[in-house]
């Protein structure tokens, strides 16, 4: 079961991620972030404090707008991951490529940054 | 036992037929040579009855027999025998007439021999003519018999055995007891000539000739009564045959049936189209039922459906759209050109009756829909939907030149038809899918079993480590991957690796991954650079949200050392046998295909350690530490270590078999993983 709540800030777009995302719900999540980057987000935050479980296959949604974002300037990452999916980021490497943050206020000052 | 050949009895009846006509007519003329020169031939008319009586039974088995061999159901055939019977014997008694016309009074003509030999031959024909359209009469009564019909002519059969040899009672004389028998006969007659269940199965055009053979019969009847009429007030014939109350009432059981069917047949005419149209009903509906076989297509069965609806309905155009997509092409039109069906179908569309009907109701409740026109050519419409899996797939437009032109019985019909026809291309669609479907099986198991080997059936390793391996898919097949090699005699490499997803796709990626995996290790690359060759090569051929997670480990035996790089992949678990403790080795390692250019060096790393022996490394995939159980628990890190930590002392394989048994009492017993999961085992002696 995967729900998806959209919040638009005056500088981002937060995406929330509610459940499990797995090969069967993956295409949601592909469809949402999608249309965040048609819509012109610049910064987009996944929360994703009530995510509880991540699958490889969602995790290749994350892989694969990388390239896309990095080219078009657009800015993606992910705050309040529990620590069992962080571990599933981090045993991937993904941690490395994507900033991973504990809160939303890190996230939004840590973006900034970049 | 003797058994005369079947084939033989027409001819053989044949044979004994005319052998006692002969003999009638030799015995006959010896009587009458012998009354007119009033000598005693010493042949008593006793002689004369017999071989009359045996020419009858003789002439039944012969017609008996060929008429058996006529195939049910052909009537016309039938009645044109009888007729052309019927005009054979009318054209000898008439040829016979007029020869003795033509001779007037002259010798000849009144030579009596000569006139007793003619009276033979007309004997002859008439009887065969009777008897053998008694016989057909009985085909015609038969059909579609009762008990009751079955009895009722053995009892006229039997009836008419005795009034051949009534003869012997009567001695040729008209008298009431002659009387009393024949109308016994002919209410018998009347009785059967009630049976005419064949008359409403001839089409019209067949109903008009049975009515002209019919009456040759009739007027042969007629014809051949009055010729044995006049002989037998013929004083000149001394013998009578015809005076016959065996011949007379078949004379009136032949007219009486003759009349009988050319009255309802003639008063069947103008409803035999209403039958006719009726069994075509019931012909079509039963094509429309048959015609479910795999071979036969959609539009063959819709072929039917609309055939069968313009004849139910008389209409005069129709056509049959699908709004279905994959068969949007399938529209049939008839009687009608694409013009008028274009102008009919915007008329429909701007009816508001119409417009209502196709949104309004459900619809497996919608009924056919009838609507006037307005259209120079055709006045009424009707409007019938094609249900399918309670959903419209189409419908079908009758158009008819009268008003109001379509009636409640033609409006149920025609729903009748068309659900059947539904029916038919549902069922038509499942079993194709069925068809479809036991493929797909069949081609999953071939995968299956192309997949299962690609892993290696052996796995290569030297005395000093032991080493075993299991794999599990989710689905029929999977993506994990995993392997061993000898490079020289003192180094090994063992690899794992799991792609992204499970199924069909990920079993493909994971052949890939084995190719690239198997010409990269022959390079005798480091760990690291191996892994990077490898995330260049899978960049290439990956789908673009798919990845590989992989772990490669090369073990030296002369330097017992591991080098190990990780490329996203689940920890391995080593066990070290000197401190009885076991942890997982995690450190950076970015899986392949994620960054797909050469910034991946960036996030590789390489880790080397010695192993003494006792020590175990435990490879497995993430469908292990994600396996879920009821409760939503994951199987987890925790549970694989100190399952290891509480076994070390066992061999690999019993050390594989306590992880899986525990896997699968954790997820429960009917529980499903729902991801490959796959482990390896070693242990250095």
């Amino acid at each position: 079961m995967l729900r998806l709540e959209k919040s638009k800030e005056t500088q981002f777009d937060i995406l929330s991620l509610h459940g499990e995302v797995d090969a069967s719900n993956s295409v949601i999540l592909d469809k949402a972030i999608q249309e965040l980057s048609d819509g012109g987000a610049k910064l987009i935050l996944i929360d994703g404090s009530q995510l509880e479980y991540i699958s490889s296959a969602g995790l290749g949604v994350f892989m694969s707008y990388l390239e896309d974002f990095s080219e078009k300037g657009i800015q993606l990452s992910i705050f309040g991951l529990s620590q069992k999916v962080y571990e599933v980021f981090k045993i991937l490497g993904l941690d490395q490529l994507i900033p991973l943050f504990s809160t939303k206020q890190e996230a939004i000052a840590g973006t900034h940054e970049v | 036992m003797v058994k005369l050949p079947s084939i033989h009895i027409g001819k053989l009846s044949l044979l004994l037929a005319i052998l006692v006509w002969l003999s009638l007519l030799f015995v006959d003329l010896v009587r009458i040579f012998g009354m007119i020169n009033e000598l005693d031939s010493g042949i008593s008319e006793e002689i004369t009855w017999i071989l009359e009586i045996l020419f009858f039974f003789t002439l039944y088995a012969f017609y008996n027999y060929s008429i058996g061999k006529i195939s049910q159901g052909d009537f016309l055939n039938l009645i044109w025998r009888g007729a052309s019977t019927g005009l054979f014997a009318s054209g000898v008694g008439l040829v016979i007439e007029l020869f003795y016309l033509s001779l007037g009074e002259s010798k000849i003509g009144t030579e009596p021999f000569l006139q007793n030999f003619f009276y033979h031959v007309n004997f002859a024909w008439t009887s065969i003519f009777l008897i053998s359209t008694a016989l057909l009469w009985k085909h015609l009564i038969l059909y579609q018999k009762s008990k009751q019909v079955v009895k009722q002519w053995q009892a006229f059969e039997f009836a008419m055995l005795v009034a051949a040899f009534f003869v012997f009672f009567n001695k040729n004389n008209f008298d009431y007891s002659f009387l009393f028998g024949l109308v016994i006969l002919l209410i018998l007659s009347i009785v059967l000539s009630g049976n005419l269940k064949w008359i409403p199965y001839l089409t019209f055009k067949e109903k008009w000739k049975s009515l002209l053979f019919l009456s040759i019969i009739l007027l042969s009847a007629g014809f051949l009564f009055r010729r044995l009429i006049s002989y037998g007030t013929d004083d000149r014939l001394q013998i009578n045959l015809t005076d016959n109350l065996f011949l007379m009432a078949l004379f009136g059981f032949i007219f009486i049936y003759a009349l009988f069917s050319f009255l309802v047949t003639l008063f069947n005419l103008p409803t035999s189209s209403v039958f006719e149209q009726k069994l075509t009903e019931a012909i079509n509906f039963q094509r429309l039922s048959q015609s479910i076989q795999p071979e036969e297509n959609e539009e063959q069965v819709l072929d039917i459906l609309m055939d069968s609806c313009m004849s139910a309905s008389y209409s005069d155009g129709a056509w049959l759209e699908l709004n279905e997509e994959e068969h949007s092409h399938q529209e049939q039109v008839r009687f009608m050109d694409l013009e008028t069906k274009k102008e009919i179908a915007e008329w429909i569309k701007t009816q508001k009756a119409a417009e209502i009907w196709a949104i309004g109701e459900k619809p497996e409740q919608l009924n056919p829909l009838s609507i006037r026109l307005d259209h120079p050519k055709f006045e009424s419409a009707l409007l019938v939907p094609l249900v399918i899996n309670k959903a419209v797939i189409g419908r079908m437009v009758l158009c008819k030149e009268v008003k109001d032109g379509f009636n409640k019985e033609m409006v149920n019909i025609i729903s009748t038809f068309t659900r059947q026809a539904c029916i038919a291309v549902e069922n038509h669609r499942l079993l194709n899918q069925a068809i479809q479907n036991e493929r797909y099986q069949e081609e999953l198991k071939i995968a299956q079993r192309v997949q299962k080997a690609l892993l290696p059936t052996r796995l290569d390793h030297p005395k000093s480590f032991a080493i075993c391996a299991y794999s599990n898919a989710a689905d029929e097949v999977g993506g994990d991957y995993y392997d061993t090699f000898k490079l020289d005699e003192s180094r090994y490499v063992l690899i794992i690796g799991d792609v992204s997803g499970k199924g069909t796709s990920a079993a493909f990626h994971m052949s890939q991954m084995k190719g690239i995996f198997h010409s990269l290790i022959q390079l005798g690359l480091s760990p690291a650079e191996f892994m990077i060759k490898a995330n260049s090569a899978l960049s290439k051929c990956l789908e673009r949200n798919h990845f590989i997670t992989a772990s490669i480990f090369i073990i030296d035996l002369e330097k017992k050392e591991i080098c190990h790089s990780r490329a996203g992949h689940v920890p391995t678990l080593v066990y070290a046998a000197k401190e009885q403790k076991s942890e997982f080795l995690m450190f950076d390692g970015l899986g392949l295909g994620i960054l797909r250019n050469n910034l991946y060096e960036n996030h590789v790393q390489e880790k080397t350690f010695r192993y003494e022996p006792g020590d175990i490394l435990v490879l497995i995939t993430d469908g292990i530490v994600e396996a879920k159980n009821q409760k939503g628990l994951q199987f987890g890190f925790e549970r694989v270590k100190s399952l290891v930590e509480i076994n070390h002392t066992k061999t690999p394989k019993e050390i594989e078999q306590v992880l899986i048994d525990s896997l699968h009492s954790f997820v429960g017993g009917d529980g499903m993983i729902d991801d490959d999961y796959s482990l390896m085992v070693v242990k250095f002696e």
